[in-house]
């Protein structure tokens, strides 16, 4: 069934969620290029937190959650094969630049259904893909990324999926009747 | 809204809303961290970045808020309807927020000795002595008045998102560009 056939339906809130979703991912992804760039291989990981009292005061830390930091990192640089650094930044910046169409041609959907169809259909499936890539690179590497990465990445699959399916089922006609 | 005003308003709507996502997302990260010393400095990245958007959204704040009231100053009080009133005092309240949750982290990282260099440009004066109490209290007035943002915003949405989906066309101007 189309969305067309559903009587009265408010197809408006395909381009808003479209738009609140895209927001998420700009700051989610944002965060993920910046995580990359920041834990970066070759610092020596090895050292011994720096936990001076003052600062765990300032920080509402206990000590051995400072230490434990440093495992936080760790686990970071240990888990992540060679490529998966590069490979995961190219990967979140072409995420990022797809969550932003998302969103501009969301907002143009609220208006314009039918002119912003195709292209937010085309940021959708871009989406979709992305987040297979994802699955699949983190899907290769150990047991420590795995758990960090693949079930947030799994719901932003379903997110992309379950969007991409109300744009496909959108009928143009049906703006004429229902708006 | 085809004027260039309206355009300015949804672009930094949209500008500030990602910025503000993007601000919580990423600190609930750095702050997990090492703590900086000379063999960690992860920290240095992300708190520089954490500032400088904090300034910025500051700026586009104070710019929205200022046309903002110069509009309604120019509206006469009786146009305005009771849930016309509410909604302005709740958008008021959101701007009053993000400013002191801007303000009290820059005041606590005056305090904590870090210097700021916006945009990795200019420097701003340390006009501060390092002090660990003034710097506590900023941050923790940072952190609250960050949870009860966050929790405005979550309100925000979900009353932007019931008006959407009724078809109201009260959310509409926000999605015109």
């Amino acid at each position: 069934m189309s969305i067309k056939e559903g009587n009265n339906a408010n197809i408006k809130w395909i381009g808003v969620t479209s738009v609140l979703f895209g927001v998420l991912l700009l700051a989610n992804h944002g965060n993920e290029i910046l995580r990359q760039s920041v834990i970066a291989p070759g610092v020596a990981i090895e050292s011994a937190a720096d936990c001076r009292p003052d600062e765990l005061e300032e920080e509402n830390l206990s000590l051995r959650e400072c230490q434990l930091m440093v495992s936080n990192v760790q686990i970071v640089l240990a888990s992540s094969p060679s490529w998966f650094r590069s490979v995961s930044i190219c990967l979140y910046l072409l995420g990022f630049v797809s969550a932003l169409l998302s969103l501009v041609f969301g907002m143009r959907f609220v208006s314009s259904p039918n002119s912003a169809q195709r292209p937010l259909r085309a940021s959708f499936v871009s989406l979709v893909a992305i987040d297979l890539l994802i699955f699949v690179a983190v899907s290769t590497t150990g047991p420590l990324l795995r758990s960090i990465y693949l079930w947030p990445n799994l719901l932003w699959l379903f997110i992309h999926l379950a969007l991409l399916a109300a744009v496909l089922s959108y009928n143009s006609e049906s703006a004429q009747e229902v708006n | 809204m085809s004027d260039k005003g309206g355009r300015s308003k949804v672009f930094f709507h949209w500008l500030i809303a990602i910025s503000i996502f993007f601000l919580f997302l990423s600190s609930w990260w750095m702050l997990a961290l090492p703590l900086p010393s000379e063999n960690f400095t992860y920290r240095q990245l992300p708190f520089q970045l954490h500032k400088n958007i904090g300034i910025t959204i500051l700026a586009v704040t104070t710019y929205l808020l200022a046309t903002r009231s110069f509009k309604v100053r120019r509206k006469s009080l009786s146009s305005i309807t009771k849930p016309g009133r509410l909604r302005d005092r709740v958008h008021q309240s959101i701007y009053f927020l993000i400013a002191l949750c801007c303000i009290s982290g820059y005041l606590s990282s005056s305090y904590s000795g870090w210097g700021t260099t916006i945009w990795w440009v200019v420097d701003l004066p340390s006009w501060a002595d390092e002090s660990d109490s003034l710097n506590i209290f900023f941050s923790d007035l940072h952190l609250w008045s960050c949870w009860v943002l966050l929790s405005v915003i979550v309100g925000h949405i979900g009353v932007a998102l019931y008006h959407a989906f009724r078809n109201d066309q009260d959310t509409d101007e926000m999605y015109r560009w």
